[in-house]
């Protein structure tokens, strides 16, 4: 089996990280503040934390986070705030777990502003200037790097107007994280959601969140956290935001693989994932009826999105995978919003997307199942 | 071929107002069972040509996919035509 579904969930794992999970699970529990079986001294979380300060540029890193993912860390964020939906300028790339909760928690639901992007993914620095300048909102929410056509969003210009006019940033590192450079201090950043499980080379049920230190926000969650159980009430506001049992296991495993791409170095993980995507890019072009969405970009994730003519994405991801052994997604990607603006209507498209452990073969594969698929 | 069971398909086209079920067959699919849904009502696409033969029907309420030799096919269906999967199995056995 070809997995190129990376964009959901990055397989293969480094050896390392799968090295780790094991041991965590065979070593005695770590909790954060629970003394019970602890075997060593070792700090999981802040080691790990540390390293996630590194790799997403966040110098603050005890303001780092963790959650099952980036879902449960931008909900956390959203909410948390105290901003209400109406207050928040956000994009149509934006994935369902920044919308839904933009929709629907009940303490801030509403209609944002929703900025439009071109027909390669990329939303304007322009127009959200224009929208800030109105002087209404208090937020800006954005989607780092598109899940749909890999546009990477000019994060630096965003979070300078964002500060110019005194709004929070938000961003959105799901699927820039660990393959390109995330600089959330230089950018003026507020606060982002990332994950554990796509280029950050964990396992899935990790990932969090970072709010920057001089942001007041209320925890999404409150509960156990085996620190000052005494204290029932936050009468000073000064909340935990991790509550119940972590997943420690998962966190080591992150740690593991945040010391593997380090070790790789994210320019050479860049330049590695962008010369496969271009390489598929040129041998999607010699296919007889493909559409290809985003083909002009200019600064692009490890995702290719495209369609092929008279065939419908889910029925080729369908003969992908069931003939040829390939495994790709089809569908709206979870992102809804954004096909009207790319042209790829309400069935999407279908989507190819690498990880460092990908290889020209298994782009070549694809390339090879289509054209005979064309004929 | 006789349909021996089925499952909500973990690929379901939810996200697009679709459901998907993997409806699990007793033996490999033939030539002669694909050939065979011709019956089905709707457009049929045979793709003879591919490494493992693929196979679509579809209309307006449902559509049925799958590819020679998987004990298995596809029946995805809008969620206002949900009985139809019925009706099929029932055709079918």
């Amino acid at each position: 089996m070809i997995y190129l579904n990376n964009a959901a969930t990055s397989y293969p794992k480094p050896g390392v990280v799968k090295e780790a999970y094991l041991n965590a699970l065979e070593a005695l529990p770590s909790g954060q503040f629970r003394s019970a079986g602890v075997s060593d001294n070792s700090d999981i979380f802040g080691l790990c934390r540390k390293r996630l300060g590194e790799i997403l540029g966040v110098s603050e890193s005890d303001r780092i986070y963790f959650a099952s993912g980036s879902t449960e860390g931008l909900n956390a964020v959203i909410s948390g705030l105290g901003i209400r939906s109406e207050q928040v300028i956000t994009t149509v790339t934006e994935h369902n777990s920044v919308l839904r909760p933009l929709y629907n928690l009940p303490q801030i639901k509403g209609e944002p502003v929703l900025l439009p992007c071109d027909k390669d993914g990329v939303v304007s620095p322009e127009l959200f200037e224009r929208e800030a300048k109105k002087g209404k909102a208090r937020a800006l929410i954005l989607n780092h790097c598109s899940n749909v056509t890999g546009a990477i969003q000019d994060a630096a210009a965003f979070g300078e107007i964002a500060k110019r006019y005194g709004l929070l940033f938000i961003l959105d590192v799901s699927q820039s994280a660990g393959c390109m450079e995330v600089d959330a201090d230089g950018w003026n950043v507020s606060a982002l959601a990332f994950t554990g499980h796509k280029s950050l080379m964990g396992v899935q049920g990790t990932g969090g969140y970072y709010v920057r230190g001089d942001i007041p926000f209320k925890p999404l969650k409150y509960g156990g956290t085996g620190y000052d159980s005494s204290r029932i009430v936050y009468e000073d506001e000064d909340y935990e935001y991790e509550v119940g049992t972590q997943n420690a296991a998962g966190i080591v495993a992150l740690s593991a693989a945040l010391e593997w791409i380090k070790e790789q170095g994210i320019n050479d993980i860049v330049e590695k994932e962008h010369e496969l995507t271009d390489y598929f890019i040129n041998g999607l072009l010699s296919v007889k009826g493909v559409r290809i969405f985003g083909q002009e970009l200019k600064a692009r994730g490890p995702v290719v999105s495209f369609n092929l003519e008279s065939f419908s994405p889910s029925d080729l991801a369908y003969i992908l995978q069931n003939s040829y052994g390939i495994v790709t997604r089809a569908g709206l990607h979870c992102t809804p919003l954004i096909h009207d603006h790319i042209g790829s209507g309400e069935k999407g498209t279908l989507r190819v997307s690498f990880s460092y452990f990908s290889s020209k073969d298994d782009a070549a594969a694809v390339i090879t199942a289509l054209k005979e698929l064309v004929g | 071929m006789k349909i021996i069971d089925r499952r909500k398909s973990l690929e379901a086209c939810t996200e697009a107002g679709w459901d998907a079920f993997d409806l699990l067959t007793d033996e490999p699919l033939s030539d002669e069972d694909i050939e065979s849904l011709r019956q089905v009502e709707g457009s049929f696409l045979y793709l003879k040509q591919l490494k493992k033969p693929f196979f679509k029907i579809e209309n307006h309420n449902y559509i049925i996919k799958g590819v020679k030799g998987d004990p298995f096919f596809r029946f995805a269906v809008h969620r206002d035509h949900v009985g139809e999967i019925e009706k099929l199995v029932k055709a079918l056995s």
